[in-house]
C-alpha cells in the first residue's frame, strides 16, 4: 500500500474513532557511522528505521501511538490504540487542548545537497578517515588515543494531517571530525577538530564533509593535543574571556536554547531538565542580554543542521526572534503552546527524533546574529583575558541560571595579542549578567556549527540541531575553578 | 512467546548470514513495548505508547566487520540487510583489535524479571495511579501548585544468535513512577522529587511517592543563599546513585580504561576510595532493576567488583568483547549494553547494575552527626570536567537543606559543586543501611567529610 494511502487510513480511522484532531508522520531514516580509532575500523555501521506514528486529539487531550510495522492493519490498530490513550489522558485534563489555526499544505522538501554522502563508496570516506587518523597518531608517542569520525543521516518523512496538510520531505546532512588524546603520568589532555562531540555536521552534501579537509588538519589536532600538556593552568579569578564560535555554540545552545522553549516555561518538562527562568510574565521586559545581543530561531538558514521545509505539525520553516537588542522577546513554541500565551503563530519548533516518537518543541538553528567587529580586532582590543576554544564540559542548573563550561584549550591575551596557552580552561556565571557583560560581536567568522545530540524528553530523544555564531567577548567573567 | 520469536529471528539471520561465505555472523534481535504517561500542571498532557524492534547484525570477514541495524524482524528485509553489511565488510578494513565473537557458555534465566501485567498495563491504570499522585499531592498542602512526573510501564525482550553457537535471550518489565511536586508560597517556589522503580507495576506506591515529593517541595520555599566553599555533606541515596552513574560511565568501562581517561588505570591496586566503600555491578542481585542474564552479544553477565572495600583493580573493569579482544587473556565481563537502543548497542560497555554494600547508619542519624553541613537529595545536570581525576561538576535540585548542629534548619539555593570523586569519596565517615533502588545502581545514603562547592544559582 502507498504511504499516502496509508496515512489517509489512519486519519479515516481516528476520525471514526472520535478524534477531533489527528496527524500522522511516516518515515524512514538511514544513518551510516564510521569511526577510525588507534588505526583500526572501530565502528563501520548503517541503521535503518522506519515506522509511523499517530497523534490524536480526543475529548479535548492528546493520544500518540507508534509502530515500525508499516501495514494497513497495523496503522488502524495503531490509530485505535493512540485514541484510547487520548480518552485515557482526557479523564486528568483541566481543559481542552486548543490549537494555532491550521496552516495546511501540500508541498515537497528537499536538503539541496551537490554530492549525495551515500552515494559515495564506503571504502573512500573510510580511506579519508584511516589516513587522517594515522597523522594524528603519529604525530607523538604521547598521543594514545586518537579517532577520525564521519557520519550521514537522512530522513524521509510524510506528513498528514485532518486539516489536510500532506508534506513530504527528505532531509540530509552529514559531516564528521578528528580527536586526538595525548597522556603523560595520567594527565590527559585533548583536542578536537573542527568541534568536539564527533565533528561538524551540516544540512549539506558530502561536499561538507570533503570542506572540513580532516587531513589538512590532523597534525594541528595531534600537536596542540600534546602541547596543552606543557601548559600553564588556566587562572582563577575574574577576567574578560573572548570565546570562539565551537564554545559559543553550546554556550547558546545552553543558555538561550533551551530556556527558551515554551514547553520548559509553562512548566511542562519540569520534571526532567526543568523549567526555565524566562517565564511568560519576563516575555517583552527582561533584559537577557547587552543590546549587542540578537539571537534567532531560524530553521530556514542554509546548511544549519536545524534546517528543514516544515516541522512535525506542518508549520513551514521560518526565523522567529529570541532576544533583540538584548531584550527577551520571543519564544521557540508548537502550535498548542502559542495558543496558549494567545500568540498567532506556532515557531515552527516541534520535532521528533523518529517517527516512533512524540514531537515536542526542539531547537532549529538559534543564532547568535553576526556584530560589527571582525574576530581579531577583538582580540586586538582586549588588553587582558583568556581565548576560550572547543568545548569539553558543560552543566547548567534546571532553570538555565547558573552555567559552567569548560574549553579544551584556552591562550592568555596580553596587550591584544594571543599569548601562552592554558590548559583545563573553565568559566562560570549568571545566563542574564553574563550575556549582559557581551561588548563585542564578530562577523567575520560567523559559521553554522551543528550540534547532533540534542537531548530532551521523556522518554528522551536526541535531536540534531544547529547554532550561527562567530566569536564574542564578555567582561568580568569568572575563569579556573579546577584545578 | 517473543523470546522464542526472537530468537528464532536471530538464528534464521545468522544462517542466512552464513550462506554469504562469511567468517563469523551474530545477530541481535529485539521487542520494545513501551508506554508512558507523563503529566505537568497537574494534568496530563503526554500519553505515548510504541511498539518496536528489530535486529543488528555484524558479519566478519577476515577480520573486516560490517554491521548493519534494522528495524524491522520480517525475513525479506532481514536478508536484504545481510547483504548490505556482507557489502560493508567486504570494502572496510580488517580490525586487528577483533579475536572473535563470543563462543558459547551456560547461562540461566532470572527469575522474576518479568511480570505480565506490567507488561500489559493499560493506559487506564496508568491514568488512575496519576490520578493518586496528583491527588495526594494537592491534600498535602495548599501551597502545593503544580505536579509533574511519569509513569511508564515497559516490556523489554532481546535474543542472540552467532555462527559459533551462542543462543541466548532474556525479557524483562519495567515500571517507573516520577514525581516532581512544585509549591509556592509569597512569590517563592519550592521543589521536591521522588521516584520508584520495580519489575513490577503493583509494587509502584503512588501515595507514598507523591507524599515524600510533596514533603521535600512545601519545606523548600522561600530558599537561603549559602556561600559557597567546602561543606560536609549528607548525600541522598539518588545523589550518590548520579555519583556512581558517572563512575561508570568514565572510569569502569573498558572504554575509557583503554583511551588513558578512566581514573582507574592510574590507581591500580589502591585504595582510593574509603574502605567502607564496596561497590559490585551483579544482574542477579535481587535489589537491581535491569535483570538481564546475558549482554548485548549473549555473553552471561559476570558479576565484576568495581570498588572492593575502597580498592579499585584491574578486576574493576566492564568489558565486551571487542574491548576484552584488545587486551591478551581478559575474558569479555559480559557488559555489552543490549541491543534496546537507537543506536543498538553501539554504546561503550558499562555496569547497568550496580550494588553498593550497606554501611549500618540512617539518614537521620548523619544529619545529626553533621555540624554545619548540606543535606543533597537530588544532584542535577552532572558532568565530568577532569575524567582522570575523576573532577564532577553539577548542581542540586529538588530540595537542598541547611544542617545546623544536627538539624535541618531550612531550604538553601541550589549550588554547584565541582570537586575530584577520589578526594570525596576518600573519607566517608558514615554509610546508610537502607539501599535505594534506582535505575542502574542500588545505593545507600552516605555521609561526606567534605564536598566542594563552588557556586549557588539565583531564582
Amino acid at each position: 500500500m502507498l504511504l499516502l494511502e496509508l496515512g489517509k487510513k489512519g486519519l479515516e480511522e481516528a476520525a471514526r474513532e472520535g478524534a477531533s484532531y489527528a496527524d500522522i508522520r511516516i518515515g524512514k531514516i538511514f544513518d551510516e557511522n564510521l569511526t577510525v580509532k588507534r588505526g583500526v575500523p572501530e565502528r563501520v555501521t548503517l541503521l535503518l528505521k522506519s515506522g509511523f506514528g499517530v497523534r490524536v486529539i480526543a475529548k479535548g487531550a492528546w493520544g500518540f501511538a507508534g509502530s515500525v510495522d508499516l501495514t494497513e492493519d497495523e496503522v488502524v490498530e495503531t490509530t485505535r490504540r493512540a485514541v484510547k490513550i487520548a480518552l485515557a489522558s482526557s479523564r486528568l485534563k483541566k481543559k481542552d487542548v486548543a490549537l494555532t489555526p491550521p496552516t495546511a499544505r501540500r508541498d515537497k522538501y528537499t536538503t539541496p545537497l551537490k554530492k549525495d554522502p551515500f552515494k559515495v563508496p564506503l571504502d573512500e570516506k573510510m580511506d579519508v578517515l584511516l589516513q587522517a587518523e594515522r597523522i594524528v597518531a603519529e604525530h607523538s608517542s604521547l598521543i594514545k588515543t586518537s579517532s577520525a569520525f564521519f557520519r550521514a543521516m537522512r530522513e524521509e518523512k510524510l506528513f498528514m494531517d485532518t486539516d489536510g496538510s500532506e508534506i513530504i520531505q527528505e532531509i540530509t546532512w552529514c559531516g564528521g571530525g578528528l580527536l586526538g588524546i595525548a597522556v603523560r603520568n595520567g594527565e590527559v589532555q585533548r583536542r578536537s577538530y573542527p568541534s568536539p562531540f564527533r565533528g561538524n555536521f551540516s544540512t549539506k552534501g558530502y561536499e561538507f564533509f570533503q570542506s572540513l579537509d580532516l587531513l589538512g588538519h590532523a597534525k594541528e589536532v595531534g600537536q596542540e593535543a600534546v602541547d596543552l600538556l606543557d601548559a600553564e593552568k588556566c587562572p582563577s579569578g575574574e577576567t574578560d574571556i573572548v570565546i570562539r564560535g565551537d564554545q559559543l555554540a553550546l554556550q547558546i545552545h545552553e543558555s538561550c536554547g533551551h530556556p527558551t522553549e515554551l514547553d520548559r516555561a509553562l512548566g511542562t518538562e519540569a520534571d526532567y531538565a526543568g523549567t526555565s527562568f524566562l517565564t511568560p510574565k519576563k516575555l517583552g521586559k527582561l533584559r537577557y542580554g547587552s543590546d549587542k545581543v540578537n539571537i534567532v530561531a531560524d530553521a530556514t538558514v542554509l546548511g544549519g543542521l536545524g534546517t528543514f521545509g516544515y516541522d512535525d505539525e506542518g508549520t513551514p520553516a521560518k526565523q522567529v526572534y529570541l532576544v533583540k537588542k538584548g531584550l527577551f522577546v520571543g519564544y521557540q513554541s508548537s502550535r498548542e503552546t502559542a495558543h496558549e500565551l494567545g500568540f498567532e503563530k506556532s515557531s515552527g519548533g516541534m520535532r521528533a527524533d523518529s517517527p516512533l516518537a512524540l514531537p515536542l518543541i526542539r531547537m532549529t538553528n538559534i543564532n547568535l546574529l553576526p556584530g560589527d567587529w571582525k574576530a581579531e580586532e577583538i582580540i586586538e582590543e582586549t588588553k587582558s583575558g583568556i581565548l576560550m576554544v572547543t568545548n569539553t564540559s558543560w552543566s547548567i542548573d534546571d532553570k538555565r541560571l547558573n552555567f559552567q563550561f569548560g574549553t579544551e584549550i584556552a591562550w592568555k591575551i596580553r596587550n591584544g595579542s594571543k599569548d601562552k596557552m592554558v590548559k583545563n580552561p573553565t568559566y562560570t556565571g549568571i545566563t542574564p549578567d553574563f550575556w549582559g557583560s557581551c561588548d563585542a560581536v564578530s562577523e567575520d567568522d560567523w559559521m553554522m556549527w551543528g550540534t547532533p545530540n540534542c537531548g530532551k524528553g521523556v522518554p528522551g530523544q536526541v535531536m540534531y540541531v544547529g547554532h550561527g555564531c562567530g566569536t564574542a567577548r564578555f567582561r568580568n567573567v569568572r575563569t579556573g575553578l579546577v584545578g | 512467546m517473543v523470546t522464542e520469536r526472537l530468537l528464532n529471528v536471530a538464528e534464521k539471520t545468522v544462517e542466512l548470514a552464513v550462506k554469504e561465505k562469511v567468517n563469523q555472523a551474530q545477530a541481535a534481535s529485539f521487542l520494545w513495548d513501551s508506554a508512558l504517561t507523563r503529566y505537568a500542571n497537574s494534568q496530563i498532557h503526554q500519553n505515548i505508547a510504541s511498539k518496536t524492534g528489530g535486529v543488528a547484525i555484524k558479519v566478519v570477514i577476515d577480520k573486516k566487520i560490517g554491521t548493519l541495524s534494522v528495524n524491522t524482524l520480517e525475513e525479506r528485509q532481514i536478508k536484504d540487510a545481510i547483504g548490505k553489511a556482507v557489502k560493508i565488510a567486504e570494502v572496510t578494513p580488517p580490525n586487528k583489535d577483533f579475536k572473535s565473537l563470543p563462543k558459547p557458555e551456560k547461562w540461566t534465566p532470572i527469575q522474576g524479571a518479568f511480570d505480565k501485567e506490567t507488561a500489559t498495563c493499560s493506559p487506564d491504570y496508568r491514568a488512575e495511579r496519576v490520578k493518586e499522585v496528583i491527588g495526594t499531592a494537592h491534600s498535602k498542602s495548599p501551597i502545593v501548585k503544580a505536579v509533574a512526573g511519569s509513569f511508564s510501564t515497559d516490556m523489554l525482550a532481546f535474543a542472540v544468535s552467532n555462527s559459533l553457537g551462542v543462543s541466548a535471550w532474556a525479557k524483562i518489565s519495567l515500571a517507573s513512577l516520577k514525581v516532581t511536586v512544585i509549591s509556592q508560597a509569597n512569590g517563592s517556589e519550592g521543589f521536591g522529587y521522588a521516584v520508584q522503580h520495580s519489575r513490577h507495576m503493583k509494587d509502584i506506591n503512588p501515595a507514598l511517592i507523591a507524599d515524600k515529593a510533596a514533603e521535600k517541595s512545601i519545606t523548600t520555599v522561600k530558599p537561603k543563599t549559602l556561600t559557597p566553599g567546602e561543606y560536609e555533606t549528607v548525600l541522598s541515596p539518588l545523589a550518590v546513585g548520579t555519583i556512581f552513574d558517572y563512575l561508570g560511565y568514565i572510569g569502569f568501562s573498558a572504554t575509557p580504561y583503554q583511551d588513558g581517561q578512566s581514573f582507574v588505570k592510574y590507581h591500580l591496586d589502591q585504595q582510593i576510595f574509603d574502605e567502607k566503600l564496596s561497590v559490585k555491578d551483579d544482574t542477579r542481585d535481587k535489589r537491581t532493576l535491569i535483570a538481564v542474564p546475558v549482554d548485548g552479544e549473549g555473553v552471561r553477565k559476570k558479576t565484576v567488583k568495581l570498588v572492593d572495600k575502597g580498592v579499585v583493580s584491574e578486576q574493576s573493569i566492564c568489558y565486551d568483547s571487542l574491548t576484552s579482544g584488545r587486551e591478551k587473556g581478559t575474558p569479555s565481563t559480559g557488559h555489552s549494553i543490549p541491543p534496546i537502543t537507537s543506536g543498538f548497542g553501539q554504546a561503550r560497555p558499562m555496569p547497568i547494575n550496580m550494588v553498593a554494600t550497606p554501611g549500618d547508619a540512617t539518614t537521620e542519624e548523619m544529619i545529626k552527626e553533621t555540624r554545619h553541613g548540606i543535606f543533597v537529595t537530588r544532584f542535577h545536570y552532572v558532568n565530568p570536567v577532569e575524567p582522570t581525576k575523576a573532577i564532577l561538576t553539577g548542581l542540586t535540585r529538588d530540595g537542598t537543606f541547611l544542617i545546623e548542629n544536627g538539624e535541618i534548619i531550612g531550604p538553601i539555593m541550589n549550588m554547584r559543586f565541582t570537586d575530584s570523586m577520589l578526594s570525596v569519596l576518600k573519607d566517608v565517615p558514615m554509610i546508610g543501611k537502607e539501599l535505594e533502588q534506582g535505575e542502574t545502581t542500588t545505593v545507600p545514603p552516605i555521609k561526606l567529610k567534605k564536598l566542594r562547592f563552588t557556586g549557588v544559582t539565583q531564582y
